[in-house]
Formats: structure tokens, sequence, C-alpha cells
């Protein structure tokens, strides 16, 4: 069977609108615009309905009270309400943040801002498998300390950080835990109260929702309290001013449903086409997996090929596969990824390291089309260095 | 004879004879201390009695309920501290408690 080419691999970078959120969505692009804000008649009324609706669909999906789903432009945004919000709204008496060096950028780049605004920031190792150490984590908490900021699933490598031991680490020390769940919301199975999570980053386009939109949950008991980054009209709970954005809510909410109902047949296929990846692009001499192999989204492979330029191995690839080399945000940067670096891999071994990710869309047929094509790249790829330096 | 302090918001100091039972809207309003206004009567509903607790006595209250917690999500100058005076309770364990009067309200009615 032919596939359609180039194959989609970059599902951490983003993922199409499910066509079942498209539909939804439709209707508040065309007759049901209002504004949700509008009280006083049926054109933001209906809008509103429609807001809430979505809302309960986000709650739902990570066990919390939909007045506890704040919507933001997404999770570049939540991420960055959340740690600054909140290290604003306290900081007056704690100081110290706590986070991981693989994070993503944004949460990195947020504590750095607090870092100039007197902040103390502690960035945290992680072992060769990508995990972070959850006894170094418990240590490096000290009563002064604000808030600790730890991802769900990697956005390069998949691995899944323990967020319930890192959450049971911060409540008995009274720490706000904030989690970055974009690439592990509507993934893997997540609860804010089991997880004991204070504050949680939601993205919807890397769900099958749309781009633009992402949520931000915030704990009601005990209440968590954040500097709003924003002045205006106090919507969103007087936490994110600005009008919300109604067919976006509801493009992101039928997605958040969506995704509760097919999650766990999804993570299953996704797990079997991953192993017939990962089984092919192994037997290769000189590949090897990056990051943990069990403790992951397998709809994540970061699989670096020895001797074989990643750059290179992606332009090779450009007509048959779409992939990655790390993060969509820093791809067009050259230097190696920071997060790979801090697996302590070298860096020849870290800038051969591609990123494949599967996902809804994902056929066999497609797995097995991708598998040869960069099986024969990276060949090609290897006898021509071999050429050069003959 | 119990007592406590309201910090004005200009800075000066209103101790005043508290009595246990009462609540600190109560207390201030026996007092003429009109900044905390209570325009709701204590039905959480409009948050103009918004105090800020000394942070060493704010333990010593009970913790808010969700109701309150959502009248303080929208209050002017929220602490760490906040409460509403209508739903703390004087006791005679709080005898020397200091309040703070924030400087300006919000009244959620006329919103």
């Amino acid at each position: 069977m032919t596939v359609r080419r180039p194959i989609y691999l970059d599902y951490q970078a983003t993922t199409p609108l499910d066509p079942r959120a498209r539909d939804a969505m439709r209707p508040f692009l065309e007759e049901s615009f209002g504004n949700p804000h509008s009280a006083h008649h049926t054109f933001g009324q209906q809008a509103a309905e429609a807001v809430e609706v979505a809302r309960r669909n986000v709650a739902d999906l990570i066990g919390a009270d939909p007045r506890e789903i704040v919507f933001t432009s997404g999770a570049t945004e939540s991420n960055n309400l959340a740690i600054k919000g909140a290290a604003r709204f306290i900081g007056n008496t704690r100081r110290h943040i706590v986070t991981v060096a693989t994070e993503h950028k944004c949460v990195l780049e947020s504590v750095k801002a607090l870092e100039g605004e007197g902040f103390s920031p502690t960035v945290l190792p992680v072992r060769q498998n990508g995990l972070v150490d959850v006894d170094e984590l418990a240590a490096a908490l000290t009563d002064d300390t604000v808030l600790v900021s730890v991802m769900g699933v990697n956005n390069e490598i998949g691995v899944i950080q323990p967020l319930k031991e890192i959450g049971q680490v911060c409540r008995a020390r009274d720490v706000l835990f904030h989690s970055d769940c974009a690439q592990a919301v509507g993934k893997i199975p997540l609860d804010v109260g089991d997880m004991s999570i204070d504050l949680m980053s939601i993205s919807a386009h890397k769900m099958y929702g749309p781009k633009g939109i992402g949520a931000l949950y915030v704990r009601r008991r005990p209440r968590v309290r954040l500097e709003a980054l924003f002045s205006g009209g106090g919507q969103e709970r007087g936490m994110r001013s600005g009008t919300v954005p109604a067919f976006l809510c509801v493009g992101f909410g039928t997605a958040a449903d969506i995704a509760r109902q097919e999650m766990a047949d999804e993570r299953k296929r996704l797990a079997r086409l991953a192993a017939n990846l990962k089984d092919r692009l192994l037997a290769v001499a000189g590949a090897r997996l990056n990051g943990d192999a069990d403790q992951r989204w397998p709809g994540n492979l970061n699989v670096s090929f020895a001797g074989v330029d990643a750059e290179a191995l992606l332009a090779a690839l450009i007509d048959d596969v779409a992939a990655a080399t790390g993060s969509a945000c820093t791809s067009a940067a050259v230097e190696p990824s920071y997060v790979l670096n801090a697996l302590g891999l070298d860096a020849e071994i870290a800038s051969s390291a591609i990123r494949l990710g599967l996902g809804r869309s994902t056929t066999t047929d497609e797995v097995e089309a991708a598998a040869t094509a960069i099986l024969r790249a990276v060949d090609t790829l290897r006898a021509h260095a071999q050429d050069s330096a003959a | 004879m119990a007592s406590m302090t309201f910090v004005m918001p200009d800075g000066s100091r209103r101790e005043v004879e508290a009595a246990p039972g009462e609540t600190i809207l109560a207390i201030a309003q026996r007092h003429g201390i009109a900044e905390l206004e209570g325009a709701c009567e204590a039905c959480m509903a409009c948050s103009t009695c918004h105090v800020v607790v000394e942070k060493d006595w704010f333990a010593k209250f009970p913790e808010p309920s969700e109701e309150e917690d959502d009248m303080l999500d929208f209050v002017y100058g929220l602490a760490l501290t906040s409460r509403l005076g209508c739903q703390i309770v004087f006791t005679a364990a709080l005898d020397g408690l200091v309040v703070r009067v924030p400087s300006d309200r919000h009244n959620a009615l006329l919103d």
C-alpha cells in the first residue's frame, strides 16, 4: 500500500486538528460569533455557555473542578503565568524556586526572569535516562522554597517524570507544585488530586485541538493565588484578562473530551507502532534510544545514529519523513539540544539524534515506510562519510 | 478586657476593646471604623471588609471557606494573609490581634 509522503512524524511539535474538534468550532466562527462576556444578549450567552462546556471538558480530563481552569493562549503563557504569578504573589516571604535542566525553554526562561527579580533558582540535573531523582529534589527544598516546576512528559525525549512522588514531597513541605503537562495531557492519565499538583499547564494543539489556546489549572482548595501577567477586564477570575476566544475553547474542549475517551486505546496502538519502529531502527549498528526505555510516552522516539549528522539526515529525508532534531522552538539553532546535553550524552551522539513523534493518524504502513527511508538515508550518509574519509 | 488593633491606611493605629464571639467587622463597626464598610452585611457578596492579618496572627484563625476564598479573589491588594473581616471571629486567644486595613476597597455588589 502506498503512503503519502512526507510522512508526518513530528507530533511533539504539533498535532493536526481533529476533524471532530474542527466541526464543533465552526458555528463559533460563523453565526455564533458573540463575545462570551456580553451578558445581555443571546449571542454572548450562547458563546458563554459553550465556553463553560469546554471548561468542564478540560477539567474532566485531569480530575479538576471547572472553576480551576483558566484559559490562556497556550502552554507558554500558562507556564509564565504559573511560575511568575505564583512567585510574585508569595515572593515577599519566600524566594527559592526549584526546576529541572530538561524543562521547556519557557519554564527555564521564566525562572531566569525571576532570578533577575531577586529569586534564587535551583536547576536540578537529570539522570542519564532523563528522569529527575526525587530524593535529590526533596533535598533541594528549603523553608524558603516557593515553587517546584517539573514537567510531565518531556518534549524531546518523551520520558515521563514521577509526578505523584514529586507532588507528595512538595505537599509535605508546603511548597507549590507546578507541572508543564503540555505533552502529557490527553496522552497519559493525569489526576491533579492524586498527583498533588497545584498548577498544571496545558496546550490544545499538542492534543489535536486548535493552536492559540491552552489552559492553566489553578488549585482552589487550598487556594493557589497568582499575580496576573496582564492588566485588563479581569476575565478568568482575574487571572487572565482578555476576551476568551469561544471557538478556540470549543475546539480545545472537544479535543479534551475525545482524548479522555480514546486515550487508553490510542496509547496501546501507539505503543505497538513505536515498538516496531524502535526495533527496526535500533537493529542498525551504532543506533541508540535516548531517554528511559520504559518510563516514556510511546509516541516519542529520540534516536541517535552514531556518525550521522542529524541535520544532514533530516535534509536527506525531506521528501519522505517530517521529523525534528529537537524541540521545534530551538530547531532553528544549530547548537546541540540542551536536553540531550543534560543526559550527559557526548556532543557527537547528541548531534546525531532525531526526534520521531507518532500520533493519532500514524499508520502501520507509514511506520514501515518511514523506517525503511530512515535506514536507507543513514546507510547513504555513512557511505558518503566513508568515501570522503577515504 | 481583651483588645485588638486596626492599622489604618495612613499608618495610624487604633487599639480598641474587643469581645470574644464578635467578628472583626462587628468590632470595627462598633468602634466607628468606617473604612470596613460591610456593604453586604456579612453575606459574602461585597468584599468591602477586607483586612490583612498580621503574619503571626494569621495561623490562629480557622481556614477560610471556599466562598470566602472566592470573594478574596476579587479584592484590591490581596495579600497572603488576607481575610474578610465578617468571616473571622475574635476569641480570647486573639487578645492583642493586629490587622491592617487596606487603602482601597472593591465593592463586588457594584459590579
